[in-house]
């Protein structure tokens, strides 16, 4: 017989146990498919912007400076600079608005470049070619991009506010990973696209040694300030706004999908490595047989490993499968905020994830095969035949005696115990974490669709709307008399908004001006409070981040008509990469125009139906009417979210539950000559099942103490992690989601994972006929 | 011997009419029509070659396992009907069972496993630990009761297992080969402390290999040969 042959024969046996085949697959199943998510969300994630941003040399910085209060020396000393370590420029830049074929192409930020390489910011070309002459354009991103239809190569742009409008030819389009301008022009064409008056601006792209955080970015831009004459920095833009744009959706998820994927992996481990070491030391008599008929040690081993391989491989495989069809929804919602990421699943991810599985099963499962391949014939079947003394823990628990019995059986396997212990700890921690992060989201999705407070708006919806044709004071009024005249309103308030600027900040700052009180609407606040008195503002974390600036600072808002000093008074949560800015009309009268008026929000009393008030508010209005009542949207991102997490709890605490029924089915094999002399003595079906539904109760409840507090632990950490990819704080509100009822209540799911599991073997036991059982040895 | 048996008699503490147990459905059965009664205070050898049935004829009056056909009446009850849960509550109040190898739980100390049956039975401690202590003591055992049975002699351990089987007082004691697993001087003494249990009026129906245990101690032996009652002979009297 060949080597491989005699394991086929010496495993025949061992295979039978099926239910351990299946705990085995299930388990591996569950960590391999979220181990592939993980993987493929790490992958569409980062790596792309990691990779492309290498490739083009993206710049950390890009400085605008106000060509009149530095010369061209002044700004290439800059490139001399401790921290920098590569930097192009000057280029010319101008700030224009652009009209294709009669339509606003909106505010684009235009710079003169004579060619697309360079040590920072290498442009890719991606259709076209560069300009070589006046009147020609090349645009960030791709054809088909931006309103309407988008402009294509030979597109004619114009543009607004400067003589004789020049037109500018679509000749190219080229990607700038950092997004230092919306479109490049030779660099003698900018001066004619200057509109009169505006200052000649020119920008300087940098790569700084350190430019990891917003404080370190903070920090280069203020060293090329200093370096500069007063004055002549007019904005910074940051290669983190560009990331955090890019990362998308599916990042944010990353945090908890990893958890997940970690709990899975430490169970799996757990479990195979209890599976084969319990089939050892079941299997002592066993082994010592083999090899008293001439198995080499190897050869036991090798019976050992095979024992779990095939059921791991199973399981592996059909958990990248799993993870591919769960990447799925996932990665399509990344794929939509974020143009560089792919939305399949790489293949390495789904080799990797079942290979390293297989391999860590492999190496959990050669300790105990190798201990089986060390044993000698004799000292197997000794082994096998050596009774177990356990200490008499049950003699002094005054309970009813099978609960007693029961609630002792871990002391006498300690070892089996702590494998229940941990696989139950990780389940029910695993279910604590998920409902406590479905908590924590919704908290979130209510909070930045503001859905439980503003549950109708008024937005811009029908004809009389669209670019360029604001609604007329006339159809404005209607809408406030149809909100007064409509029982059910409890308070509501017009929200002008439009781009304000603000020093420190390249973009333009999203302004939401408020036209009455505005507290009732239900920003979350991460530190800081509503703005209360005029001259207050709320912003956002992005506004914060990319400013500088802490709740408590004042700041210089340029409305365009006007300058205001603000006072910070409070952080609101409203996840973007935008940095936005909330005041009262009052505080920010530039913004509050007729053409800024954006929506209504409206509250509604208590009991009052959000879609009958809809109906009603949209039939007052009639079809006409540009303005429709509507729902606030919430991101979907939060119910794939949501989703997912439910999915990965559900898998991790079946795998949790297999575990269980594991080791219980092992020790029930183990004991059954002993479950028979019970059942001889007199031990009823029901006594024999309280009798091992203890077994598992006390590691079960240790279980639950463990993993409540790590649960809400993990839940605030994980909703931190996700804020902070999303570059946004959280209010605290968000991880306050464990009152003690509640820990206590969710804290049982560790004891239903322990039963369920247990359920199984204890009922198989207590059904048992004892004379079978007795016989059985 | 004490009386005359009648088969159904109202004394009879077991009563077996027509009783089969085939262990696979249509394979031959292990026992096949096998009637007998035991009397109130009757000591009972049965005997038989290796595989012809007596252990599955003692599992079937103990109520470990249910007849294929047939009735067993044991202690008054029809108990080849019980169900699972109504067997268990039978055995551990009406029989007590006494096997070759002692079957004592390897982790419960002498007396706790003395004291289970009781407990299973719904004893307090309090109220089963006079009883068992005294059970100790007249088995000579009363020196190891917090030790484990894995620390005992054999003849010690089997002194455990009949001390456990009657705990809780029962009609009718059942003994496996009791001696088999002992040497000749233990059996003796086993078999002496059967015969004290008999006097004092415990029906005892007894398995064993051995015809001078049988011949010493049972007033009746009843030999089996392919699961079939072969001869009902009378034993020397006591
Ligand atoms: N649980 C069982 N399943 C299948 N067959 C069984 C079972 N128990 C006993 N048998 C078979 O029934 C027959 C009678 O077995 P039993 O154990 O009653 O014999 P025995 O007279 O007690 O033998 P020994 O003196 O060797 O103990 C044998 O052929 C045995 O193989
Ligand atoms: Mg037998």
């Amino acid at each position: 017989m060949t080597w491989f042959g005699v394991i086929r024969t010496a495993t025949g046996g061992m295979l039978r146990h099926k239910v351990q085949a299946v705990v085995l697959g299930m388990v591996l199943l569950t960590s391999t498919a979220s181990a592939t998510l993980g993987l493929a969300l790490l992958a569409a994630g980062d790596t792309p912007f990691t990779r492309a941003f290498a490739a083009q040399h993206g710049a950390d910085v890009t400085i605008t400076v106000n060509a009149a209060r530095a010369s061209s020396a002044e700004l290439a000393a800059t490139r001399a600079l401790g921290g920098v370590t590569a930097a192009s420029g000057p280029f010319s830049e101008a700030t224009v608005q652009v009209q294709l074929t009669g339509q606003p192409f909106g505010q684009r930020v235009l710079a003169g470049r004579s060619s697309p390489g360079g040590p920072v910011d290498d442009l890719v070309l991606n259709a076209g070619h560069w300009p070589n002459g006046p009147g020609q354009i090349v645009l960030n991103g791709r054809p088909g991009a931006g309103p309407g239809n988008g402009a294509r190569l030979g597109s004619v742009l114009t543009v607004g506010g400067v003589p004789r409008t020049p037109p500018l030819e679509v000749v190219g389009f080229a990607n700038s990973i950092t997004g230092t301008a919306d479109g490049w022009v030779t660099p003698g064409e900018i001066t004619t696209l200057r509109a009169a008056g505006a200052p000649a601006s020119e920008q300087m792209l940098y790569s700084f040694a350190r430019a990891g955080s917003y404080a370190q970015v903070r920090a280069d831009v203020a060293e090329v300030s200093r370096a500069l004459p007063a004055g002549a920095v007019a904005g910074a833009g940051s290669w983190l706004a560009a990331e955090s744009e890019a990362s998308g959706n599916g990042a944010i998820m990353e945090p908890f999908v990893v958890a997940f994927a970690l709990i899975g992996l430490v169970m799996a481990v757990l479990i195979v490595g209890n599976v084969v070491s319990g089939a050892v030391i079941a299997g002592y008599r066993r082994i010592g047989v083999l090899k008293s008929i001439g198995l080499t040690p190897a050869q036991v081993v090798a019976a050992y490993l095979s024992r779990v391989g095939w059921p791991a491989a199973a399981g592996c495989l059909a958990g990248a499968v799993a993870g591919n069809l769960l990447a799925i929804p996932v990665l399509r919602q990344s794929a939509g905020a974020y143009g560089v990421g792919s939305q399949q699943v790489p293949w390495w991810a789904s080799v990797a994830a079942p290979a390293g599985m297989l391999t860590l099963t492999l190496l959990a499962a050669l300790g105990p095969a190798l201990r089986a391949g060390r044993l000698s014939a004799v000292q197997a079947i000794a082994a096998g035949r050596a009774p177990r003394t356990g200490r008499g823990y049950a003699a002094r628990l005054r309970l009813p005696r099978p609960a007693g019995l029961g609630l002792a059986a871990p002391f006498a396997r300690p070892a089996r115990a702590m494998v229940t212990l941990a696989a139950v700890a990780f389940g029910s921690c695993a279910v604590i974490f998920a409902f406590g992060l479905h908590s924590s989201l919704s908290r979130a999705a209510a909070s930045d669709s503001l859905s439980a407070t503003v549950p109708v708006q008024i937005q811009q919806s029908g004809p009389g709307g669209g670019p360029g044709q604001a609604p007329t004071a006339a159809q404005d009024a209607a809408v406030t008399a149809a909100l007064r005249a409509q029982p059910g309103a409890l308070h509501y308030v017009t929200v002008y908004s439009g781009g304000v600027k603000v020093p420190g900040i390249t973009q333009d700052v999203l302004a939401q001006a408020f036209a009455g009180d505005a507290s009732w609407t239900g920003y979350g606040i991460v530190s800081g409070r509503w703005y209360g008195a005029p001259g207050e503002v709320d912003v956002n974390t992005a506004f914060l981040n990319a400013s500088g600036l802490a709740v408590g600072d004042t700041v210089t808002v340029n409305t365009r008509t006007a300058q205001v000093t603000v006072r910070i008074a409070g952080e609101v949560f409203q996840p973007s990469s935008e940095p936005q800015l909330y005041g009262s009309t009052q505080t920010l009268p530039g913004v509050a125009r007729g053409k800024n008026l954006d929506h209504y929000d409206v509250g509604l009393r208590p009991g009052t139906s959000a879609a009958a008030y809809i109906q009603a508010v949209n039939s007052a209005l009639g079809t006409r009417s540009p303005w429709g009542a509507t729902t606030p949207d919430i991101s979907n991102f939060y119910s794939i979210a949501t989703g997912l997490v439910g999915l990965l709890a559900l898998m991790v605490a079946v795998a949790a539950g297999l575990g269980v029924l594991n080791t219980v089915l092992m020790t029930t094999r183990d004991r059954v000559h002993d479950l028979g002399i019970f059942k001889a003595l007199g031990m009823r079906p029901g006594q024999m099942l309280t009798m091992v539904a203890c077994w598992v109760a006390g590691p079960a409840v240790v279980a639950a103490a463990v993993a409540a507090p790590a649960a809400a632990a993990l839940n605030t950490a994980t909703v931190h992690a996700m804020a902070g990819t999303a570059h946004t704080g959280v209010p605290a509100s968000f991880t306050q989601v464990f009152g003690p009822a509640r820990l206590a209540l969710l804290s049982l799911a560790a004891l239903v994972i322990a039963v369920a599991g247990a359920f199984p073997p204890a009922s198989w036991a207590a059904r048992a006929r004892p004379a079978a059982a007795l016989r059985a040895e | 011997m004490r009386h005359q048996s009648v088969p159904g008699a109202p004394s009879d503490v077991i009563w077996l009419d027509g009783v089969t147990k085939a262990y696979q459905a249509g394979g031959p059965p292990a026992l096949a029509d096998v009637s007998m009664n035991v009397a109130a205070g009757e000591v009972v050898a049965v005997m038989g070659p290796s595989g012809s049935g007596k252990s599955t004829l003692l599992n079937l009056i103990a109520g470990l396992d249910r007849p294929t056909a047939g009735t067993v009446t044991v202690a008054g009850r029809r108990i080849d009907t019980l169900g699972e849960a109504a067997l268990a509550r039978f055995r551990a109040r009406h029989v007590g069972i006494i096997f070759q190898f002692f079957n004592l739980l390897d982790d419960l100390t002498v007396e706790d496993n003395v004291l289970l049956p009781a407990q299973l039975a719904g004893a307090s401690r309090r109220q089963a630990g006079a009883r068992a202590r005294e059970l100790l003591e007249r088995m000579g055992i009363e020196q190891h009761r917090d030790e484990y049975p894995a620390r005992l002699s054999g003849g010690q351990r089997q002194r455990v297992a009949i001390a456990r089987a009657l705990v809780n007082s029962p009609e009718l004691l059942l003994a496996d080969e009791p001696t088999g697993a002992l040497d000749t001087a233990t059996v003796q003494e086993i078999g002496r402390l059967l015969r004290e249990l008999n006097a004092a009026g415990q029906t005892l129906v007894l398995v064993t290999h051995d015809p001078a245990l049988a011949q010493r101690y049972a007033a009746r032996t009843v030999r089996i040969v392919d699961g079939r009652m072969a001869l009902a002979g009378a034993g020397v009297p006591a």
